[in-house]
Parts: C-alpha cells; sequence; structure tokens
C-alpha cells in the first residue's frame, strides 16, 4: 500500500479508534459495572481513579504488545506477531479480559480483510479462523495502524483513548456521573499519555507486568456473578 | 578469608538485566552481592520409595538456606512428607541471591512452607533476588505454602518462579505480600523500591501456558491507589496448575466476594490455555489471609486426593 498522505493519517486514526468502529466496545465495562455494584465507584472522583487505574494497567501490557506487533508488521515478521499473540494471551490471567481480546481481535481482523487487501492481514485472519493464534485484539490494533500507514505514537493514543472512553462510555450507563464528568476524566488522563508511551516503547515483551489486584478480584465477581448488562 | 578480588564464580542467580532493577546495581560496601552465606540453594527432589511411600529422595542445600528431614505430621494426610525451609541468616539483606529447585517426580506428592515470615531488609546499594523451579511429573501433587512476605522501607526483591507441571499433576503454588512492617515504629507500609515477582507455567515439553509478573514500585503507582491495592494492606496470590476437570470442580466451589465489614476480598478465575485456577485475596492482617489460603488449599486437595487440609498449628 502507498504511504498515506497526513491527512488521510488523522481520518484512518479517528475512524479505527471512533466508538462507533464495529469491534464491539460497547458490550464491555472492564469490571467497572462490579465495581459500582460495590460501591467501589460511586462518583466522578472515584470513576476517575478507577480509569486510571484500567488505563495503567493496558499501558503496560496490551499496550507494549501492540507497539511490538506494529513493529513486527512493518519488519514482515509474520511469525514474530504470533509469538505476540500467544505471549499476551499468556499474559491475560483473567478469563473474561482474555474473552474480551479475542473477541475483538477477531471483529478487527475481519475488518482488515475488508478494508484493505493486504495478505499479511487475510493470513492473521485465516490463522485466527484455524485456531494458529488466540488474535487478541492489541496484535490487531498494532498490524492495522501498521498497515494503514499510522504512527506508532498515534496506535498507542489510539489504544489509551480505547480503553479508557470504553470504561468512560460504560460509566454513563452504570455509574452517576454525567457527560461533563467523563470529558473532564478523559482530558485529565489524557496528561498521563506521554509518561506510559515512553515507558511502554522500551519495554520487550519479558517486561510486560500488571499489579492490579483489587481489579482482578472485581472482575473475578463479574466472572463469577449474574451481573450481565456488560459482557466484563 | 576471601578478599573482593577473590570472588566465587558469578552467581546463577542475576537479574541485573531486569528494567526495574537497573538502579539498584551497585555493590554492597559489606558483603560482596553472592558471597558465601548470601547465596542460598536449595535442591528438593521428592519421589516415591519401593514402597509406595512419599519421600525426599533428594537434598543438597547451601546456606543460609536450610532443610532438615522430611516429616510426617499432616493429621489429614500422614502419607505427605512435610518439609520447612528456614534461613539461618534471618532477613533476606541487600545483595542476596537465592536459588531453589523443587522436583516432585511421578505419582509423588509432598508439602513445602517456610518456618517463619521471609522477612526482605532495608537495602541500600543493590538487590535481593530468588529464582525458583518447580517441577512436578505425571500425577505428581505440591503444596506448596510459604509464612507471608514482610518488604521493610527501601526494599528491592526480584523473584522468578518456573512452574513446569505435567498435564495429570497438580501444583499449589501461594504467595503472601504483606505491606510492610505495619506496627514498626510509626507504620511502615508500602515504603519499599520495588517489589518485581514473575510466576510462569509450562508443560515439560515447554509449551508456555501462562506468565504473570507484577512490578510494584510505589513511587511510580502507588499501591494505595483504587483498582491496586485500594484500602486493603495484605495480598495472597495462589496458582493452582491441576487438569480442566479438577480445575472446574474447585472452580465452581470457591467463594468470591468483597466483604466491606470484615475487610477481606477474594477472587478467582481461570488461567489460560486450560493451565488451572487464580486465587487472589486482599485483607488487612495477615492471619484471616492465610486462612483464606489454607481453606482454599483445602479445597484443593479435596478435589485432587480426597482429603482436608488439616486446621492450621496454634502457634503457627
Amino acid at each position: 500500500m502507498s504511504q498515506p498522505n497526513d491527512m488521510i493519517k488523522v481520518m484512518r486514526l479517528l475512524q479505527f479508534t471512533d466508538s462507533q468502529f464495529p469491534v464491539g466496545t460497547f458490550s464491555f465495562s472492564n469490571g467497572l459495572e462490579t465495581a459500582s455494584f460495590e460501591k467501589i465507584v460511586t462518583n466522578a472522583e472515584t470513576l476517575e481513579e478507577f480509569v486510571r487505574s484500567q488505563s495503567h494497567q493496558a499501558a503496560f501490557s496490551d499496550g507494549v504488545a501492540c507497539l511490538h506487533a506494529y513493529r513486527a508488521y512493518k519488519a514482515g515478521d509474520y511469525e514474530k506477531c504470533k509469538e505476540i499473540d500467544h505471549y499476551l494471551y499468556g499474559f491475560k490471567m483473567n478469563d473474561e479480559a482474555r474473552q474480551m481480546g479475542t473477541r475483538m481481535g477477531k471483529k478487527l481482523a475481519e475488518l482488515g480483510v475488508k478494508l484493505y487487501s493486504d495478505p499479511f492481514v487475510k493470513e492473521w485472519l485465516d490463522a485466527i479462523s484455524k485456531g494458529e493464534t488466540p488474535g487478541m485484539y492489541p496484535v490487531a490494533q498494532g498490524i492495522m495502524f501498521a498497515l494503514a500507514g499510522v504512527s506508532e505514537k498515534d496506535l498507542f493514543c489510539s489504544h489509551q483513548y480505547g480503553v479508557i472512553n470504553m470504561v468512560l462510555g460504560a460509566a454513563l450507563r452504570c455509574v452517576k456521573v454525567s457527560h461533563y464528568d467523563t470529558q473532564l476524566i478523559l482530558e485529565k488522563l489524557s496528561d498521563d499519555i506521554e509518561r506510559l508511551y515512553n515507558e511502554a516503547a522500551v519495554m520487550d515483551l519479558n517486561d510486560m507486568n500488571a499489579f492490579y489486584p483489587e481489579l482482578d478480584i472485581l472482575a473475578s465477581l463479574h466472572e463469577k456473578g449474574n451481573m450481565r448488562m456488560f459482557m466484563n | 578469608m576471601l578478599n573482593k578480588k577473590e570472588k566465587l564464580p558469578t552467581p546463577e542467580v542475576n537479574f541485573d538485566s531486569a528494567r526495574e532493577m537497573s538502579r539498584y546495581l551497585n555493590e554492597p560496601e559489606a558483603m560482596y552481592v553472592g558471597a558465601p552465606g548470601k547465596h542460598g540453594y536449595l535442591r528438593m527432589g521428592f519421589e516415591l520409595d519401593k514402597e509406595g511411600k512419599s519421600i525426599m529422595r533428594d537434598l543438597e542445600r547451601r546456606a543460609p538456606l536450610i532443610v532438615q528431614q522430611e516429616l510426617y505430621f499432616d493429621e489429614k494426610m500422614p502419607e505427605m512428607p512435610c518439609v520447612y525451609i528456614l534461613s539461618s541468616g534471618g532477613p533476606n539483606i541487600d545483595g542476596d541471591r537465592y536459588r531453589q529447585d523443587i522436583t516432585v517426580k511421578k505419582d509423588a506428592f509432598a508439602w513445602i512452607s517456610t518456618g517463619a515470615a521471609t522477612k526482605l531488609a532495608e537495602m541500600k546499594y543493590n538487590y535481593s533476588g530468588l529464582i525458583q523451579n518447580i517441577v512436578l511429573e505425571d500425577n505428581a501433587y505440591l503444596e506448596f505454602m510459604p509464612e507471608p512476605v514482610i518488604p521493610c522501607r527501601h526494599t528491592r526483591f526480584i523473584s522468578d518462579t518456573r512452574l513446569s507441571v505435567a498435564e495429570t499433576a497438580t501444583v499449589f503454588y501461594s504467595e503472601i505480600y504483606m505491606g510492610g512492617r505495619k506496627y514498626y515504629k510509626e507504620g511502615e507500609l508500602f515504603e519499599y523500591d520495588v517489589l518485581s515477582v514473575c510466576s510462569h507455567g509450562e508443560r515439560p515439553d515447554g509449551k508456555q501456558l501462562f506468565r504473570e509478573k507484577f512490578v510494584i514500585d510505589p513511587n511510580v503507582e502507588h499501591p494505595r491507589n483504587l483498582g491496586v491495592m485500594g484500602k486493603f494492606d495484605v495480598f495472597a496470590n495462589v496458582i493452582v496448575m491441576t487438569p480442566p476437570d479438577k480445575a472446574s470442580e474447585i472452580y465452581e466451589k470457591t467463594q468470591v466476594f468483597i466483604d466491606k465489614k470484615n475487610k477481606l476480598a477474594a477472587g478467582i478465575t481461570r488461567l489460560p490455555n486450560n493451565a488451572g485456577l487464580l486465587y487472589k485475596v486482599l485483607g488487612m492482617e495477615p492471619a484471616p489471609v492465610k486462612k483464606m489460603v489454607r481453606d482454599f488449599c483445602s479445597l484443593v486437595r479435596l478435589a485432587v486426593k480426597g482429603k482436608e487440609v488439616p486446621a492450621e498449628f496454634p502457634w503457627r
């Protein structure tokens, strides 16, 4: 594919990041539904803390993986993408998080095949369908952004925006907050993006890490419970 | 006496390339990294003898780690060899390195704990590192349930635990981390420099199943944040690698909850690639968290061995 000009790159960045992009982000709350039910997240202040933890957790796991996948696509290293995919899947300790990752990842690969005639993406979707690779969303994101000619930093911003906006979108449906509150939180959390990127960009896969036991327990309560407005 | 130029060969426990340790690579002024007495090694091998009794056949140890002979004190499972790992050196100090290799051969079983909490001392120059290799052959069974780890102010600790477990075997691997010396002086919670804990599971053929890594650096992401430790002080992490049918049975019986009144919370999920289960507990004091871990172990033992774990000794 020829390199798109700057304006086209911005259009693609917006397209891939938009909540209407049909990968199903609206179905997930990343544990917020349970956190709200358990009265751990009750207002804008606690929501901000919750979303910040989600954002940081994702930065050093999914964020690292999507950057590696981006670089692997650019290097034409298909096997490396598979390795990253298996690695990330094995790093996702929460069952529902794995389900979310593989569902969204497959949808994104399907979209990739429809939007671009790229043999790499075609092969990737085939590998997912045959069960050769789990097909995690951040890996598909890295591949898509690289082939669409969008920059690595923009990919990381889109990844972070996706995580934050997913939880904030869910918050409007299960926490007593307004649209103003959620936009203010998004605005505040954007201040962290450069630091997160600078750290994630130099991490190897082995450096991926996450310590969020309270989030893990909330996810477990959702997994074993009967709350089903969201899929996690 | 050895001087610094006559160092022993470089210890095989080396985390100097870990990003999170890069700030802590100075040579301690006192005993150098990996000096005799600062480089513990332990190798334990359990197997069935000719009569079918599970015994500790293999034992090698290097100071400060001590293991004496196996004992058979488990009242609900008197055939189980039980071993306490002790350290003659007191706490883990600056520049300490440890390695523990544990093998449970086909059909054998064992219980391992520590004699007391593992204290991680204040560190100034370097870090304390631990590598563990835990290998379970077909149908083997291991309960690894050490006492809590207590980090101090400016502790730097890193560990890597490899669990190589056959599809028919079961390992119960627990760790409990205190936030710090809660009642020391004004209280010393989350004042350590860094805790880096990695546990990864694989099959005997090397197929990787999961990898969990925590890097807790209170200067970067404070453990008090919502979603991290929140209001809790003590954290337990339990990995159970077991066949899928046993995992399902244990999963169904395990209660998950957040009990705000008693300040205790527990969650369970399935590990990736049908490897087993991951159980987490948060609490305020070690005793209730230890009890949760022990009760969970009882569910595991019941599913796999058809027997319960007895009540803890009153002095523990």
